[in-house]
């Protein structure tokens, strides 16, 4: 087979490969719905290269559902309580973080690099 | 100019001719592989092609740019400290770098960061031994550098224009792969290839790690982020 002729098969490989993939991007339909008619609303922004506000209060058993605002960049965008196994990312402040903490106490919530934290007071 | 005469040589008898049919036949490779697990398993998997299409592509891709450096390292089989270095360096960089970058994006940081530093460091220490052990340990340093930072990079722009970053970046270091087979080029030109091999090698090795790393995608542990 002559080069000119890879070339173009290896065109048309990358082309058709591309084309597939890109027309198919962003299709993905998972999405997350809250059933509960009670829920706590929190929202966090970012203030000093850290969440703002970093210390927030729940009560346990009772749906949190969590906006990070516009403000939030990066990977604060992943938000993480690492001792709950709770880590979701919300790539705009439409896509809510939402999960219920059953447990009273006070954990550690960061973000998935660990660059911003703080902490969830659940009473 | 040396630049031109090896855009002629890419169609000449030397190891130089044989880079775009390597590159062919890699992609043929990772493609008809791809083709078969799509049909028989991946089919099933809800979402396939959102959420592993762009990363298997370009995976194949990466595969398909660095497979022809490594065949024409072997072509010549020694060279100097000096070039065995950079050649330890890039190639090992640019392996972990992807590996590491493509399987960060879908698995984590921990997965994709172990998985491309042992792509790079078997990728740079193959290449790299080529030239003594300075080469050998430029390549294993390179890819543990490379492993890690291209899942971290991956990590870090989940939120942030991840897809059009993967582009860029394969783009990118096929620009880098393209530069570092003319200077084999340059350094080579004066000798002749001391190993005379068919392509089975090459489609081995690809068929190898785009398994690997197609499986690793799809069934390999995740971090917390990506459950």
């Amino acid at each position: 087979m002559k080069n000119t002729t890879s070339l173009v098969v290896i065109a048309l490989i990358v082309f058709i490969g591309g084309y597939v993939v890109y027309s198919n991007l962003g299709s993905n339909n998972s999405g997350s719905d809250i059933n509960s008619e009670e829920v706590q609303k929190i929202t966090l922004g970012m203030k000093n290269y850290n969440y703002y506000p970093n210390t927030i209060r729940v009560k346990a058993g009772i749906p949190v559902e969590l906006t990070l605002d516009s403000s939030v960049r990066g990977c604060y965008r992943a938000f993480t309580i690492r001792q709950l196994g709770i880590s979701q990312i919300s790539s705009s402040p439409s896509d809510k973080i939402i999960f219920t903490l059953t447990e009273k106490g006070t954990y550690s919530f960061a973000c998935s690099m660990g660059m911003g934290y703080g902490t969830i007071i659940v009473e | 100019m040396s630049f031109k005469q090896f855009i002629k040589e890419l169609n000449g008898d030397k190891v130089e001719g044989e880079l775009i049919k390597t590159i062919l036949y890699s992609l043929l490779t990772s493609f008809i592989l791809l083709g078969i697990l799509y049909y028989f398993k991946f089919r099933e998997i809800q979402n396939f092609i959102p959420k592993y299409g762009l990363f298997i592509f370009l995976s194949a891709l990466s595969y398909a740019i660095i497979i022809p450096a490594m065949r024409q390292i072997r072509a010549y089989k020694q060279m100097p400290c000096m070039s065995g270095m950079m050649i330890g360096m890039t190639t090992g960089m640019i392996a972990g770098f992807l590996a590491g970058y493509i399987v960060g994006a879908t698995n984590g940081m921990f997965v994709g960061g172990v998985f491309g530093m042992i792509i790079g460091i078997l990728i740079g220490i193959w290449t790299g031994s080529c030239c003594g052990v300075m080469g050998f340990m430029e390549g294993m340093m390179a890819g543990f550098m490379g492993g890690w930072m291209g899942a971290m990079t991956s990590v870090m722009l989940l939120n942030d224009h991840l897809n059009a970053a993967s582009i860029i970046i394969v783009v990118v270091l096929s620009a880098i792969m393209i530069s570092l087979n003319y200077m084999i080029y340059k350094e080579t030109k004066e000798r002749k290839r001391e190993s005379e091999e068919d392509f089975m090698l090459d489609i081995i090795i690809t068929a190898i790690l785009i398994s690997i790393t197609t499986w690793l995608m799809i069934y390999g542990p995740r971090s917390a982020l990506f459950q």
